[in-house]
């Protein structure tokens, strides 16, 4: 028995190539001491354009006027929201990865954590910048925030979810940005001290906040990021259920529904996952780190892409039977509209993608193809930016009164904008990636075979149950 | 009662010294283009030295400016004005606000006689015009901008020049007393004067009829209050045919379903295209223009044959009667005495067809008065033959053209232009630099109707006057006072007119002063003076007065004139519908009409009531013909004629329920200078121009009138419609047309949305509340209902009564400060209507059902837009209103998502507001609003907080009915019932009460505040399918609807 558990072990290990500590230190320094390689250079300088491209695009609508964009008096939001809830939902995976995994002591996580941690922030980022260029006057974005002023009695309407939305969003980001950066701090310290000098070696002495890799500090490191990681968890659930509220609370049909919360939720983790999945293939090959985000890590999180994709699959069938047990004529127009009205050509890429391109994953060998998980992953975040484009589209274009009805068509500066958002998150990401440590390089040497009495006990007890 | 009891009467000295005049003149001329407001107010202050009501002294000869103010002007509160309107010959009654010097709206008068308190769209709109930077300044000699004075001279030395000398004056049907005096004056001063008239939109063939079988060329005063039948052949009686406004007063007054039992006329209308008034019938047939007599004559077979006199019919007519005319014949003869046949064909045989109808049905004397008839449209088609004759032979010395313009609206439009120009002496009274003016050697421009003293006679013995609000823009002059200056008689204009009435209304009166009233210019009698102000006084008060003239006596029906057709031989034309040959119909567009108001960025605008189509015209055809023809909506079509001289490229409009071999053409369009609309709308990447700069809105199609008998008729057969290849996607305000949903979308059980509620009269009779949907059962709240304040502001609108007419949504633009958006951003919808009229098709056996719903905030007390604004910038007022407050706005458009009516409007860009001149006509009492922020209807706030604050400053409460809004107050059919639901004595607490009374969406418990009458339309109960019927026994009701017409 035993030595058929040597030779044939439960799981292979978390990271490839039988790293020691120095080697993990060194893996992951080595994109932040060289010079940037052309590819690097390429890419960033693609996302910049495009960035270039979002800011004009935005300064021009805000210099203008939200005519700009091919919104009417029928259809009051389309791009502008369907990119907020593609970008908040792209941020999910990181807080999902790096608490809710936390808590669960899924330790493949220590691999992606960081870098999904990043995409989140970067894409609340993203996220946050629509609700405000969606303004009619973005200049007075700030009478959002329920700041004592000298208005009078005029404060903010505690009812309207867009105001929740404010709330949500920042809490999220602040918790997120804390998170993130907090974990950051003891590989931050490990780069100070590889830097011997320059402004880096400097940044990070501050930004290290004087570290020292004492038990004492570890101790209370490991406690904090418990307590945040606790702090975290909830805001999974809740940043994604109160975005769905913009919708569960109107009287629309096709956005009055119960079942959005945890349907929004499930989508979000299901799109998060997909878009972290896109980033960590290119990731690993363009910094060669195949030997930390294995086909392991790829394999787990794949799963948890089908699992989600089966959620949101049941969620679309859930709406469908709501609105057939309604009775309300006008509910169940909106979704035969849906399927086979005008627009149906963005429904049915959205179930295609969502719905029929993960099932790919129930098979192993698809789940290890690198290739069939990278175009997969593309195709489900397309899938899911429709979904919210059909959410918002297809509800608000043909609701109560057919009078009112009418169709949608992006205007070049929506497209701009939306290219511009994608710009916007590849440059932060690229610049993360050049600046600061992809892995998590104090988690990561947590789950090497280091210090454990052999390299076979150290495979079955790193895969196997409960560590500590 | 209402703010019309504040009017008062305003008599603003006329003129001023020689040299002030002239000076201000001077001024107003360099300053047109941007007439600046203070100079617009001290302008305005001259005019303001008259005497207030009740005063004893009369106006004052020559005006002084004012060192004190009169104690009527105060600053900032508006007064009203009894005036008449002057935008088409209709001459409804109107009363214009006045602010500060300057006039702000339009409204109907409702101690008119005729237009009994409604003013449609056009009317209303007309305003803008006022405040039209490009008007003419000044006169123009020969292309040259000139002076008064200086153009005087030259004018009476070419019409003096030489004894014998055609003159010739061509104007529009011209019904007023004193203008019709000042003709006779300068008339009598040449031998050979004539004046000639013509309407562009013509009743000349009704007039000829009328002569030929009554022996008067007179038009009937249609009555339609005492039709209780009326059956339509392609009379658009309801947006363009004679006097609108009085016909839709008239017609709803027949349809009143308030009594016990309720009476409702019986509508039929037989048209080829679908008319704003078909759209209203009780049964719409589809014919042929071709036909249309064919179906006359049978139906006048059949009514004589009813009838006891031993009348032939005309046209010996072949082949089966067809059902509806049966049906038609039937419901008429049943109601004879009260029923009413009017034909809108510019055919001769077909107007002498009607009169004969009209004569079986005993008629004249009741649904037509003859002995008052009415004056609107006098023109004729002959005559104008006649002085075209003349030009062209070069025998015309001296051509005057006033209200008309022929290089426009006649066909061989450039012909004309070469004939006045080749006039050695040719003068304009236009007030623009229109199509005919730029040929004519002079122009003298007569000032807007609302800066000029006029009267009218629109029907015999109905008088009203107009008085200036303002002075007027530049150097104009009145048309009564310019022919007078010429004929070496000056007058100012209210000088002549006080003189006209004196002599003509006052004295016709009976009052037995005739023979000291007939001496012109000796007013210094004391008795019969004080006699005359006090008439004078009164009529100028009320805008309007009756005297009782001798009626004329026209003859009665002459059968010998059917005789004389008959032997003429079935002329009637047949149009070949068959193939690709279609028949071209010219209509005027509601709003549109001739085209005389093309300038006029509201009217171009204002979606057509049926179509819902703005800016451009465009050639309807029929879905089946269209795809016959292998033609898309939008596709440019060229239309041809059978002789190949002209054509017309266009785009095409799918029209059902339009005959298949018809194609539809509005007139109207294609005027010059429309390209003054290039600079409408926003400019951005993406936006296209509303006009391309040098081109026109729309296309020219007045050319295609052709003169087949004596008259210029709207139907050209034979025409050829090809793909002249590109694409022009029409402006259209709605798109989706069904209250069902499209057919593959449909659930087994589905039936239209309960949206429009109807049911038919029958029903009605049987059950109050008939034709209310089933499956929704009032739950709990599970919140305190909304409680009100002192008020409660509701609003209840009567869809039966309503026309669709959208007068009201023009009346909401101006009362509102809605700016005109452009052609481009109506394409991407986003007109900004505070007020809007929702159209709905359906199907009604073969024929084509319309109903038409204004729609506008629903001020609901459980209001989805109020809960989700982040910022409390849509709150609910303690009386019930939904309010918007646009400087709180940030624009994020949910309250306009979660808006079930889709009334919230959105300023997508800064609207320009930049012409300073049209600015004047803002109304200072509502907010312009800036870009980014949201707005909708406000249930007139403004109007409520006057009211609220007169009544306060009185002490008394604010009484019910103290509140108009502005569409309820335009509304010519009453449809619109304002008021506070808080008040048992108000009128909307008996309307909401009424059992026709239904609110929208009471399932999403919004509780609105607006209310809808159900549609009940007359017709028997089993064509009309109540709501929770399945749809296969619906069809199989329709199929037995069809049988019973076979």
């Amino acid at each position: 028995m035993s030595t058929l558990m040597l030779e044939q072990p439960v799981r292979p290990p978390l990271i490839a190539g039988e790293k020691t500590p120095g080697q993990v230190t060194a893996d992951v320094s080595r994109p932040l001491e060289g010079k940037a390689t052309p590819l690097w250079w390429g890419a960033f300088l693609v996302s910049l354009a495009f960035l270039g491209l979002g800011v004009v695009a935005v300064s021009y609508q805000i210099a203008t006027g939200i005519g700009t964009w091919g919104l009417n008096k029928t259809i009051g939001w389309a791009f502008d929201i369907t990119n907020f809830v593609f970008w908040v939902g792209i941020g999910h995976a990181g807080t999902l990865i790096s608490a809710v995994l936390f808590l669960f002591r899924q330790r493949w996580r220590t691999s992606v954590n960081r870098a999904a941690e990043a995409m989140t922030l970067f894409a609340v980022i993203c996220a946050g910048i629509f609700p405000v260029i969606h303004m009619g006057r973005p200049w007075l974005a700030f009478w959002m925030l329920p700041y004592a002023n000298s208005r009078g009695s005029l404060w903010v309407n505690f009812r309207s979810p867009l105001l929740w939305d404010v709330f949500a969003i920042s809490v999220y980001f602040i918790i997120s940005a804390v998170f993130w950066y907090f974990g950051l701090i003891p590989d931050l310290a490990t780069l100070r001290d590889r830097f011997r000098k320059g402004w880096r070696k400097r940044a990070f002495r501050v930004m290290s906040f004087g570290w020292n890799g004492s038990m004492r500090t570890w101790h209370r490191y490991e406690l904090v990021y418990l307590l945040l990681a606790g702090l975290a968890t909830p805001l999974v659930l809740s940043v994604h259920s109160i975005v769905s509220f913009d919708f569960a609370t109107s009287v629309l049909p096709g956005w009055h529904a119960t079942i959005f919360p945890p349907y929004f939720v499930a989508g979000a983790i299901f799109s998060g996952m997909s878009m972290v999945l896109t980033l960590m293939i290119i990731a690993r090959k363009t910094m060669r780190i195949e030997d930390y985000l294995t086909l392991n890590h790829i394999d787990a999180m794949t799963k948890l892409v089908l699992v989600t994709s089966g959620m949101v699959m049941l969620a679309y069938g859930t709406e469908f039977f709501t609105a057939l047990y309604s009775g309300s004529e006008y509910e169940r127009f909106v979704f035969l509209n849906r399927a086979m009205g005008p627009m149906a050509w963005a429904y049915w890429i959205m179930v295609s993608c969502n719905v029929l391109v993960p099932q790919l994953f129930w098979f192993r060998r698809c789940r290890r193809n690198l290739a069939v998980v990278f175009v997969a992953t593309i195709f489900i975040n397309i899938g899911m930016w429709f979904e919210r484009f059909v959410i918002i589209v297809t509800s608000l274009h043909r609701d109560f009164l057919p009078s009112s009805w009418a169709s949608y068509v992006p205007t070049s500066v929506e497209v701009a904008t939306l290219l511009g958002s994608f710009g916007l998150f590849f440059t932060l990401f690229l610049l993360f990636c050049r600046f600061l440590p992809v892995i998590a390089v104090a988690e990561v040497k947590g789950v090497l075979g280091v210090g454990r009495p052999s390299k076979a006990v150290s495979r079955v007890a790193s895969t196997g149950g409960p560590e500590l | 009662m209402s703010i019309k009891a504040k009017r008062q009467e305003r008599s603003p000295a006329e003129g001023m010294t020689d040299s002030l005049r002239q000076e201000k003149a001077r001024r107003g001329a360099e300053q047109l283009q941007g007439f600046p407001r203070r100079d617009f107010l001290k302008a305005s202050g001259f005019l303001v030295a008259g005497a207030a009501v009740g005063c004893s002294r009369g106006p004052a000869p020559e005006a002084i400016p004012l060192l004190e103010g009169s104690p009527e002007m105060v600053p900032g509160q508006s007064n009203w004005y009894a005036s008449t309107c002057g935008a088409c010959s209709a001459a409804c009654g109107a009363v214009v606000r006045s602010r500060d010097g300057r006039p702000l709206k339009l409204e109907g008068n409702s101690l008119h006689a005729l237009s009994r308190g409604g003013l449609c769209a056009v009317g209303q709109a007309s305003l803008l015009e006022l405040y039209d930077s490009q008007r003419l300044p000044q006169p123009l000699w020969k292309g040259e901008a000139t002076a008064l004075r200086d153009i005087d001279p030259r004018i009476e030395g070419a019409l003096n020049s030489g004894a014998g000398r055609a003159i010739r004056l061509l104007t529009e049907t011209i019904h007023s007393p004193s203008e019709l005096a000042a003709i006779t004056r300068f008339g009598e001063r040449f031998e050979d004067f004539r004046h000639v008239v013509y309407d562009p939109l013509s009743c000349s063939a009704i007039l000829d009829a009328h002569a030929e079988t009554h022996g008067s060329r007179v038009l009937p005063h249609y009555r339609f209050e005492a039709a209780e039948v009326v059956v339509s052949f392609d009379a658009d009686f309801l947006a363009t045919w004679i006097s609108p406004v009085e016909f839709t007063a008239g017609y709803s007054a027949a349809r009143d379903l308030s009594g016990d039992p309720p009476r409702m006329s019986y509508h039929l209308q037989f048209e080829s295209r679908v008319s704003l008034t078909g759209s209203n019938a009780d049964q719409r047939v589809t014919v042929h223009p071709a036909e249309q007599t064919t179906w006359m004559s049978h139906l006048a077979a059949e009514l004589a044959h009813r009838s006891s006199e031993a009348i032939e019919p005309p046209f010996a007519v072949a082949g089966p009667v067809p059902p509806p005319v049966a049906a038609a014949a039937e419901r008429l003869w049943q109601a004879r005495g009260h029923a009413l046949v009017v034909c809108g064909s510019q055919d001769l045989e077909a107007q002498i067809l009607c009169n004969l109808l009209n004569h079986l049905l005993d008629g004249y004397g009741r649904c037509l008065d003859l002995e008052h008839p009415s004056q609107q449209k006098q023109g004729s088609d002959k005559a104008l033959a006649e002085l075209r004759q003349e030009l062209a032979e070069g025998q015309v010395e001296a051509l005057l053209i006033r209200g008309v313009n022929p290089v426009y609206d006649l066909p061989g439009g450039e012909e004309w232009a070469e004939l006045i120009a080749r006039v050695p002496l040719s003068v304009s009274f236009s007030q623009s630099l229109d199509e005919t003016a730029s040929v004519a050697g002079a122009v003298c421009p007569e000032p807007h109707f609302l800066a000029d003293w006029r009267d009218a006679e629109p029907v015999l013995g109905m008088f009203s006057l107009t008085q200036p609000l303002v002075r007027h823009l530049g150097q104009a002059r009145g048309f009564a006072s310019s022919l007078l200056a010429w004929s070496g008689d000056p007058h100012s204009e209210l000088e002549w007119l006080q003189e006209t009435w004196k002599r003509q209304v006052w004295g016709s009166e009976g009052s037995g002063e005739e023979a000291e009233a007939e001496v012109p210019g000796s007013p210094d009698s004391d008795s019969s003076d004080s006699g005359f102000r006090a008439f004078w006084d009164r009529a100028l008060h009320d805008g309007f007065t009756r005297v009782e003239r001798a009626a004329l006596t026209p003859g009665s029906f002459d059968p010998a004139v059917l005789t004389a057709l008959n032997e003429d031989g079935a002329g009637h034309s047949s149009g070949d519908s068959s193939g690709d040959s279609l028949s071209l119909l010219l209509y005027p567009k509601a709003g549109m009409l001739d085209g005389r108001h093309a300038h006029n960025g509201w009217l171009q605008e204002l979606p057509d009531p049926v179509s819902k189509v703005s800016w451009d015209n465009y050639a309807c055809l029929s879905p089946a013909a269209a795809s016959r023809l292998g033609i898309e909506e939008g596709d440019l079509v060229r239309i041809s004629g059978s002789d190949g001289d002209q054509d017309l490229v266009l785009p095409t409009f799918l029209q059902p329920g339009q005959h298949d071999a018809v194609v539809a053409v509005a007139v109207g369009y294609g005027r010059a200078g429309t390209d003054r609309f290039a600079d409408v709308g926003p400019v951005w990447v993406e936006g296209q121009p509303t006009v391309e700069e040098g081109g026109t809105v729309g296309v020219r199609a007045a050319g295609w009138l052709n003169r087949r008998g004596g008259e210029l008729e709207t139907v050209v057969h034979g025409v050829k419609v090809e793909l002249a290849g590109g694409h022009q996607q029409l402006a259209k305000s709605q798109v989706y047309n069904d209250l069902e949903v499209p057919e593959k979308l449909r659930a087994a059980d589905g039936h239209p949305r309960p949206i429009v509620q109807q049911a038919s009269l029958a029903a009605y009779r049987a059950d109050r509340t008939a034709g209310t949907p089933h499956g929704h059962f009032p739950e709990a709240n599970l919140w305190p209902d909304f409680a009100a304040g002192k008020h409660h502001w509701g609003m209840a609108i009567d869809l039966t009564a309503c026309t669709g007419c959208s007068a009201c949504v023009i009346a909401c633009q101006v009362e509102n400060n809605i700016p005109v958006v452009g052609r481009d951003e109506v394409r991407r919808r986003r007109d900004l209507y505070w007020m809007r009229i929702d159209r709905y098709y359906s199907q009604d056996g073969d024929d084509l059902q319309v109903s038409h719903q204004p729609m506008l905030c629903h001020h609901c007390d459980n209001a989805p837009c109020e809960s989700v604004c982040p910022v409390l910038a849509t709150v609910h007022s303690e009386e019930g209103l939904n309010q918007q407050v646009y400087n709180r706005c940030v624009g994020t458009r949910y309250c306009a998502n979660n808006c079930p009516l889709k009334v919230r409007r959105f300023n997508w860009f800064e609207y320009s507001r930049e012409d300073a001149t049209a600015n004047l006509v803002l109304n200072p009492d509502v907010t312009v609003r800036s870009r980014g922020v949201m707005e909708k209807c406000s249930f007139c706030v403004q109007r409520i907080q006057e009211a609220k604050i007169s009544a306060g400053s009185r002490g008394e409460e604010l009484a019910a009915g103290a509140v108009e809004t502005a569409c309820q107050q335009s509304c010519p059919a009453g449809a619109i019932v304002f008021g506070d639901l808080a008040n048992p004595d108000s009128e909307i607490v008996k309307s909401v009460a009424d059992p026709r009374h239904y609110r929208l969406f009471e399932e999403l418990n919004i509780q609105p505040s607006v209310g809808y009458q159900r549609l009940i339309r007359n017709q028997p109960s089993h064509d009309q399918p109540s709501h929770d019927q399945p749809s296969h026994d619906r069809q199989e009701e329709e199929e037995g609807h069809v049988d019973s017409h076979a």
